[in-house]
């Protein structure tokens, strides 16, 4: 984009997907990836999901997060404004979900189990996973992003790819009773993601003029190659051919490698989102 | 209390872009750094096609996106109308950049940068350091040049009649396009070009509210 087109052409948003936006691209996919494999884990009594989840959400997200911070060091003001602040709310659930979450993995090491405190780690879980898409649905700036779409889209792909890792915590455990019980809701959260991915951009095409440029842009512009091959081919197509095989006597590796096909269309999918969050031109033109 | 804003007009706009540099003066901004600019467009088909030029900058609106947004209280609403953000609470999330409809925040993320990149700072720049201190790892945007307002107002003096107490783009401007005044004043000159002028805000879908209004031709 020349200078001269800035905000006079529908102009890309840069600060959360250019140069050290990319940690915050990260922080998002891990956080709602943790958070998603720890929501499932809970469900299967996987304890080794759930401290993946932890792990991921907590230290990779949360950590990327703060990297990202201009003064990471005031974190701590963050929690200020959860009234009106997705980014505030976020914080309080991703630290709540990190030391409840802590405390109920210890306590069922021990075999200790305290059902309130699992059903609201739960509840915070699922909380963790659906912010990110409510921190972005309202800019209404950017109409890639504001629609009601977006968060259901970043659950469906979170609880996704967290029980993708579930999947693979079963197989590496030899859990065969989880691994059938996952398999079942990843093939729901698939089906329901491939709905909701295309319903989202099709409905979005509809829109504005930086609405249609970011979607045109996604499918057939410079984001045409991560859509069509990191997204649609790998994160989709990879996974529904393991669906359609029906592959629960499948090696090992061949579920591995479905696992990180999925997580590869989840990151690819983010990824477009960010970086092709359009803002409408501010001024009248013919353009 | 006042409500401060400002009447651009847009039939006197030459698009000479003085108000943007005056802004870059007054506070001193570093390199790649605007806190006021003048975007052109182009209207009509050849051979009727015509230059349009809009000065914009932080609308100061009355439902800000960026103050609702903001998780840390670091950007606040005066009652005055003027939106302040203070820089020892931002802690740089740019979630306020992003909320901004309008694009009007930047991230001031790099303070080595150089006018003239490798012969170090000049005195200029070394002097704004000291005036204009700007904090590494915030938001930084339009004041309305808070300080000129305040420091009129002690001393008695209007902001938008007196020079000392108005915006440094509304002064410097050799059109005088722009206006700058009480909004909830009936009798300002701000209001009564918005009233009489039909002066309308930039993108009102939005919903923001701008305190900037726009005279178009």
């Amino acid at each position: 984009m020349k200078p001269y087109e800035w905000m006079v052409k529908c102009t890309p948003q840069t600060e959360w997907i250019v140069k050290r936006g990319v940690l915050l691209w990260l922080a998002f996919f891990f956080i709602e990836l943790g958070a998603g494999a720890y929501f499932v884990g809970s469900f299967f009594g996987s304890l080794v999901s759930m401290s993946i989840g932890w792990v991921v959400c907590g230290v990779l997200g949360g950590g990327l997060h703060l990297l990202y911070l201009g003064r990471p060091l005031r974190f701590f003001r963050m929690f200020a404004k959860p009234k009106t602040s997705w980014i505030s709310r976020g914080m309080i659930f991703v630290t709540s979900f990190m030391i409840l979450g802590f405390f109920n993995i210890v306590l069922r090491f021990f075999s200790v189990s305290v059902n309130v405190l699992s059903w609201l780690v739960i509840v915070l879980a699922f909380l963790v996973v659906i912010y990110g898409g409510f921190a972005m649905c309202c800019i209404n700036g950017i109409p890639l992003w504001n629609t009601a779409l977006l968060p259901i889209l970043y659950v469906v792909s979170g609880l996704w790819g967290g029980a993708g890792i579930t999947v693979g915590v079963a197989v590496a455990t030899g859990s065969a009773q989880i691994l059938i019980g996952v398999e079942e809701w990843i093939h729901l959260l698939l089906i329901s993601f491939i709905i909701l991915l295309f319903t989202y951009l099709l409905s979005i095409s509809y829109g504005s003029i930086a609405a249609k440029t970011s979607v045109s842009e996604i499918v057939k512009g410079k984001g045409w190659h991560v859509f069509w091959v990191v997204v649609v081919i790998i994160g989709i197509g990879v996974p529904v051919g393991m669906m359609m095989a029906n592959t629960q006597s499948a090696p090992a590796a061949i579920l591995y490698i479905t696992l990180l096909c999925e997580l590869l269309g989840d990151l690819g999918m983010r990824y477009l989102i960010l970086k092709f969050g359009f803002y409408n031109p501010l001024i009248p033109t013919n353009t | 209390m006042a409500r401060w804003g400002m009447v651009i007009n847009l039939n006197k706009c030459i698009g000479c872009y003085t108000c943007m540099l005056a802004c870059k003066q007054e506070h001193y901004l570093p390199p790649n750094m605007f806190w006021a600019r003048v975007l052109v467009g182009e209207l009509g088909k050849y051979p009727a096609v015509r230059k349009q030029e809009y000065p914009v900058l932080c609308n100061h609106c009355k439902d800000a996106a960026c103050v609702s947004v903001c998780p840390t209280g670091a950007t606040t609403k005066r009652e005055d109308g003027i939106v302040m953000i203070d820089y020892d609470k931002c802690v740089g999330c740019r979630y306020c950049v992003m909320a901004c409809p309008y694009q009007q925040r930047t991230f001031y993320g790099d303070d080595k940068k150089e006018y003239f990149p490798g012969q170090g700072f000049t005195e200029w720049e070394v002097l704004g350091r000291k005036l204009y201190p700007l904090e590494k790892g915030t938001v930084v945007k339009c004041t309305f040049c808070v300080e000129r307002v305040d420091e009129g107002q002690k001393k008695g003096l209007k902001p938008g009649m007196d020079r000392e107490a108005t915006p440094a783009c509304v002064i410097a401007c050799p059109a005088k396009a722009r206006y700058f005044g009480d909004l909830d004043d009936p009798a300002s000159e701000v209001s009564r070009l918005v009233s009489e002028r039909k002066a309308s805000q930039l993108s009102p879908e939005f919903n923001t509210n701008p305190s900037i209004y726009y005279i178009a031709r």
